[in-house]
């Protein structure tokens, strides 16, 4: 069984968000609740075997882990109808089922004493894949358990997979409303870097973005829980169809991912999805045709990720890539038709310094589940506005470590004992140089940013009077120069540049 | 004509020329015979002139009766006119009464032309004149018959006193304008010795001549009917069974019984479908119109029967008898009724038993990807032997390798998928190309030099699929349209490796992620590796989505709504001419372009891991620290990983390599572009593939 992908759900919301993917998922394929294929499920053509492996009594299983340190959640799905899908061995619920506290720290600290309990059933899934493609973790960023624990697995996944891709679907708080969590920025910061450093792709699910959707696209006045949970697992099932139905392109993850993540660190991704519809809701049905559908995906209003940018930065936000998965009943002579006038509508506002277009995935639907509409699609971008959502969460963290508030709760840990707080601003560091980074993509110098160090481009120069053929030297001087139009931009435009600047300037 | 075996005629026919009327030819050859006639003729003693002229008439209407039956008389002569074969002339005795002597030579005619036929009949009706000369001998003889019973009726009218000269003369006028009209055409008819639809065709073209005197037409009509039913007869059981039961090669089409309907697997120039059943020359003009329907009726005919496919001969109603002639065109609709009845018998056992669709699809899975989900895996597996020297690779491994991957994939529920083989072919895609003349290529590829193979070609270069197919699908999927997928195949294949490279090197990049890259070639780097997946995915995505699929859609909408196995060939040969047209296989020059930024980006990915261990420095993986014991902070050491600085030569020359790597990419890339708009002139989907290729940002 080829390119399996192991999911795991971490926390609360990671394992309310698992549950609906996985019953959507059983739904496309006509698995039943107990996990037996259902008798009109004999189309075939789909491949099952990338998420679920079949017991010897032939009943599928999904290759999920249920992670949790409070056994509310799991408890509801124990007792769900859906009992019986999931393999008992790979539930996890700690013992004394207190849960985080809603502290990073202390789920990140549980996480490391648990370590090796969760480790083997993450080993036992990976040998019982042939080739193991890699890791989905669904967890939200501001609690503690999802954020802590979450964290914790990332890193080691990392340091014990590190050939493996590691996929987040990671849910960022809604910053609308109060959070009951106060300590939520510290949570999410933290979570972050390591969704930075330790995470081949985050697909960032706005709680705030999906209750306007809810609210505004789906009518619902006070949307639930369960509700944009289903807008949550649409968007997973929706990203995951050209792995599950095979097609021309895009039929494994790494394909996937590749074509979308331009550097190793700009690999937060943002989605979008129309026609939305929530079960048992009649909507109006519209007629649907690709054109129709490609041109919604690119409306802000069906993103799945709220925009904080001013309307002055907002003009400058670009796309650095774009996949757009379609499925359903297309003409494929449509397709072309469609890009041809979004290109000429100019309705998508690339990167400069690249070359960038929409790409499509055309994919099969489910035929088992009915649907109003005959096309649906789903949109993965890389945009550079992902980064007020970044600038939003440090601004938050920068409020609240002001007033020093709640990091008693942080010291009794380990990772913070004696006052040890450089973990904050490590972090810190980290996301602001991923919103620069960010920042820096808008520009269409961005392929000298990663070039700008003063040192290196010195050493070029030394070389180039020497053997190197004059072209290069000729390529590193303009960059040189370029480099330094470019830094004295830098130091006007933003202040918070040139405090980074001084940071890597410590480091050489 | 000289092949067909017939019997031979039988000795007495030839030996006995006074029981087939042939004596007539001798009589004047040898002076032997005109001797012997000359001494038997016993009028000669007395001159016709010395008797009363009412003697005369008496004596000269026996002589004419004699002479209607073609027997000489006392004073009517047969004479032999030099030079011309068989045409004998009457003559009478020059003493005779003048007025006499008038009406006589005015009966003359009527005698020639008996005796004219009558040689006709006897000699046509030999074995080796064929089926149409016989039957038309036949209708002539049953006119003789009648043409003696009024010789004899004129006799009987004769002996009981009755019959003057004069009424000799007005019962003999109905017959005289048919026999006219029937010896001009023997004449013309021995005179070229027609056999077969040649003699159908006189007839018509005669009967048309005559269209003004009805009585010879109609007669002419009713030949041509009764010498054309043994034709016909023919026809009927080639377009309602398929079958040629043709003994004297009259039959307009021809059966090349070497051409094996094998070939059409195993040869790629096959001509079985085209040239196995062939028209000759000499299709009956009434037929003509008609004669590319006769053969396809027969040809699908012919397929079901190989087939094994009980044919249902169309229930053979009167009405649908060809040799039934009743009006002008009933032949013309029956022969259309066959054709319609064989087409789509033959084209619903293609596509219903033979399940057509079922294995077009099948082969897109394979050959054009379009579940490309066992390929990912057979690379995953077959990765080291692909990558093994031409020479050195295994195919049974190969084979077993690709068995894995389609049992363990979505192809598993394909019931065709063990029809796929695999093989490994001996030379690149250009230069393969290069070797297939008929494709049309656009331009030859002029230097040979180009077309040197690479020195180390690998199976990843020449792995290739095959498929079996079988009989009667062998037609629509022959050879040369396998080949074709074939094509297409390694050049998707090809691609698909070097997105699995440049995948590979992506994920490098993101294993470095944690390391602050900032000032090292790292993310230069990584924005190239972007550029090239992007080129590589714009170009695959142009072949599946802007060609493949669309190209696809169309002809699976019009095979669905053909007629016959001919359209149906038809349609996917032109579908993949289409397909490997738009696939740049057939424009050699953009091909080597996109060939060369393909090797540019393999040799990027291959240096990817070496580009950047050399410009920073990367930690030795780490044993997993174990935790618990360890006290000190291990997610520092992790983190807190820097940008080592190197000695400044390695990073130079990974900077100059990777400078280098740019450098030749772009270069390519660009100058890709005018060749894209040149060309696009001329072959419009061009367009879209510059769009994709070259992006937007670059052309507007």
């Amino acid at each position: 069984m080829p390119r399996e992908i192991i999911t795991l759900q971490v926390g609360q919301c990671g394992n309310q968000i698992g549950m609906e993917f996985w019953k959507q998922l059983c739904l496309e394929h006509g698995i039943s609740k107990e996990g037996i294929l259902e008798d009109f499920a004999t189309q075939g053509g789909d491949r099952k075997d990338v998420f679920f492996y079949q017991a010897d009594d032939q009943h599928y299983i999904p290759r999920a882990l249920l992670i949790d340190l409070e056994p509310r959640v799991i408890n509801g799905i124990q007792n769900s109808e859906y009992r019986n899908l999931y393999n008992h061995e790979n539930i996890f619920v700690s013992d004394h089922g207190g849960g985080a506290g809603n502290n990073w720290a202390s789920g990140y600290h549980q996480g490391e004493q648990v370590q090796e309990d969760i480790m083997d059933m993450v080993d036992r899934e990976a040998d019982g894949s042939d080739s193991l493609e890699g890791f989905v973790l669904c967890h939200s960023i501001a609690g503690g358990t999802g954020s802590g624990m979450g964290s914790y697995l990332l890193e080691t996944l990392n340091d014990r997979y590190s050939k493996k891709l590691v996929q987040t679907y990671s849910v960022f708080p809604n910053q609308m409303e109060t959070s009951d969590v106060v300590v939520q920025p510290y949570n999410s910061l933290l979570t972050l870097k390591r969704l930075t450093l330790n995470a081949d792709c985050v697909v960032v699910l706005d709680n705030t973005a999906l209750n306007r959707i809810a609210v505004e696209r789906l009518h619902l006045s006070n949307p639930t829980f369960a509700q944009t949970n289903s807008l949550v697992s649409t968007v997973m099932s929706a990203s995951t169809t050209t792995l599950r139905y095979p097609g021309y392109m895009n039929n494994d993850l790494v394909g996937l991912l590749a074509s979308l993540i331009p550097t190793p660190r700009c690999h937060f991704l943002m989605t979008g999805y129309t026609p939305l519809t929530v079960e048992r809701q009649a909507n109006v049905i519209r007629k649907t045709t690709v054109l129709d559908v490609m041109r919604r995906l690119l409306q802000t209003k069906n993103i799945m990720v709220s925009s904080y940018a001013r309307t002055k930065e907002a003009s400058q936000a670009k796309y650095i890539s774009i996949l757009n998965i379609i499925q359903g009943e297309v003409d494929p002579t449509q397709v072309h038709e469609s890009l041809q006038r979004i290109r000429e509508r100019k309705l998508v506002n690339f990167i400069e310094w690249g070359p960038a277009s929409i790409q499509v995935a055309l994919s099969r639907k489910s035929p088992y589940v009915q649907t109003a509409h005959r096309v649906s699609g789903l949109m993965l971008a890389s945009h550079t506005s992902i980064r007020h959502l970044f600038s939003k969460c440090l601004s938050q963290y920068e409020k609240l470590r002001k007033k020093q508030a709640f990091l008693d709760n942080y010291r009794k840990f380990p990772m913070f004992a004696d006052n040890d707080l450089s973990e904050f601003d490590e972090s810190r560091e980290i996301i602001e140089s991923l919103v620069d980074e960010y920042k820096a993509c808008e520009s269409p110098d961005y392929i000298k940013w990663g070039m700008e160090d003063p040192d290196r481009a010195l050493t070029g120069e030394g070389n180039a009077t020497g053997t190197v053929d004059p072209k290069l030297a000729d390529e590193v001087a303009r960059s040189v120069s370029n480099f330094k139009e470019f830094e004295t931009t830098l130091h006007k435009a933003n202040l918070a540049t040139s405090v980074i600047w001084g940071v890597i300037q410590e480091y050489i | 004509m000289d092949s067909v075996a017939c019997p031979s005629t039988p000795r007495w026919n030839v030996e006995r020329p006074f029981l087939t009327g042939r004596f007539h030819q001798f009589v004047f050859n040898s002076t032997f015979f005109g001797l012997l006639i000359y001494l038997n003729s016993p009028g000669s003693e007395n001159p016709v002139g010395c008797y009363h002229a009412s003697v005369q008439e008496l004596l000269v209407i026996d002589d004419l009766l004699s002479a209607l039956v073609g027997i000489e008389g006392r004073y009517t002569s047969i004479k032999r006119v030099r030079g011309n074969d068989g045409q004998v002339t009457f003559q009478v005795d020059a003493s005779m009464d003048l007025a006499l002597q008038e009406l006589t030579k005015r009966i003359f005619p009527l005698c020639e032309n008996f005796l004219l036929i009558n040689q006709f009949v006897e000699s046509r009706s030999q074995f080796k004149n064929g089926l149409v000369n016989h039957a038309f001998a036949a209708a002539l003889r049953a006119l003789l018959l009648d043409y003696q019973a009024m010789v004899a009726q004129l006799e009987h009218q004769f002996r009981l006193g009755r019959l003057s000269i004069q009424g000799f003369w007005f019962f003999c006028q109905p017959m005289m304008g048919s026999m006219q009209a029937l010896s001009t055409v023997i004449q013309k008819a021995s005179a070229n010795n027609f056999t077969g639809s040649a003699v159908l065709n006189l007839l018509q073209s005669q009967a048309k001549a005559m269209s003004g005197d009805h009585a010879v037409r109609s007669l002419l009509e009713k030949m041509m009917q009764s010498a054309s039913s043994a034709y016909l007869g023919i026809l009927e059981r080639w377009v309602y069974e398929g079958v040629i039961n043709d003994p004297y090669g009259e039959f307009f089409i021809a059966e090349n019984k070497s051409l094996q309907k094998e070939s059409l697997t195993q040869d790629y120039d096959a001509k079985y479908w085209k040239q196995r059943y062939s028209l000759k020359d000499g299709i009956p003009s009434f037929l003509a119109n008609a004669a590319g329907i006769i053969l396809t009726t027969g040809k699908y005919l012919n397929v079901m029967r190989e087939c094994g496919h009980n044919v249902q001969v169309v229930p053979m109603l009167e009405s649908s008898k060809l040799t039934s002639f009743e009006s002008n065109h009933h032949y013309l609709e029956c022969i259309k009724a066959a054709y319609d009845f064989a087409s789509g018998e033959l084209l619903n056992l293609i596509k219903e038993k033979y399940d057509l669709m079922g294995k077009l699809r099948s082969i897109k899975h394979y050959f054009l990807l379009d579940q490309g989900d066992f390929l990912v895996h057979f690379m995953d597996i077959a990765r080291d032997e692909l990558a093994k020297r031409l020479d050195e690779i295994s195919v049974e491994k190969l084979q077993s390798l690709l068995d894995l991957a389609l049992r363990t994939t979505a192809a598993s529920a394909d019931p065709c998928h063990e029809d796929l083989t695999c093989c490994v072919e001996r030379t690149s895609l250009l230069k393969r190309l290069g070797t297939l003349k008929d494709l049309e290529i656009n331009k030859p590829i002029s230097d040979s030099n180009d077309l040197e193979e690479p020195v180390s070609i690998t199976g990843l270069e020449t792995f290739s699929l095959s498929y079996k197919v079988r009989w009667p699908l062998s037609l629509v999927i022959s050879r040369k349209a396998l080949t074709k997928y074939q094509l297409i195949f390694r050049f998707l294949f090809h691609c698909k490796h070097v997105n699995r490279q440049l995948c590979g090197a992506w994920q490098i990049h993101q294993g470095i992620r944690a390391v602050n890259t900032r000032g090292t070639i790292i993310s230069r780097s990584s924005l190239l590796c972007r550029s090239m997946l992007k080129f590589i995915n714009s170009l695959l995505h142009y072949l599946t989505f802007e060609v493949l699929e669309p190209n696809w859609h169309v002809m699976h909408g019009r095979l669905q709504t053909a007629k016959s196995i001919d359209e149906v060939i038809q349609y996917h040969d032109f579908f993949l001419q289409k397909c490997l047209k738009e696939c740049l296989l057939l424009l050699p020059e953009l091909l080597k372009k996109v060939e060369k930024l393909k090797s540019i980006c393999l040799n990027y990915a291959a240096a990817t891991q070496w580009l950047i261990s050399s410009s920073i420095y990367l930690p030795k993986p780490e044993v997993v620290p174990s935790i618990g014991s360890e006290k000190s902070k291990p997610w520092r050491s992790r983190n807190k990983v820097q940008a080592l600085k190197l000695t400044a030569e390695d990073a130079t020359t990974a900077t100059e390599s990777l400078l280098k790597f740019e450098r030749e990419f772009n270069g390519e890339l660009q100058s890709l572009g005018p060749i894209l708009s040149n060309s696009s002139q001329a072959e419009p989907y061009l367009t879209h593939l510059a769009q994709w290729i070259i992006g937007v940002g670059n052309d507007q």
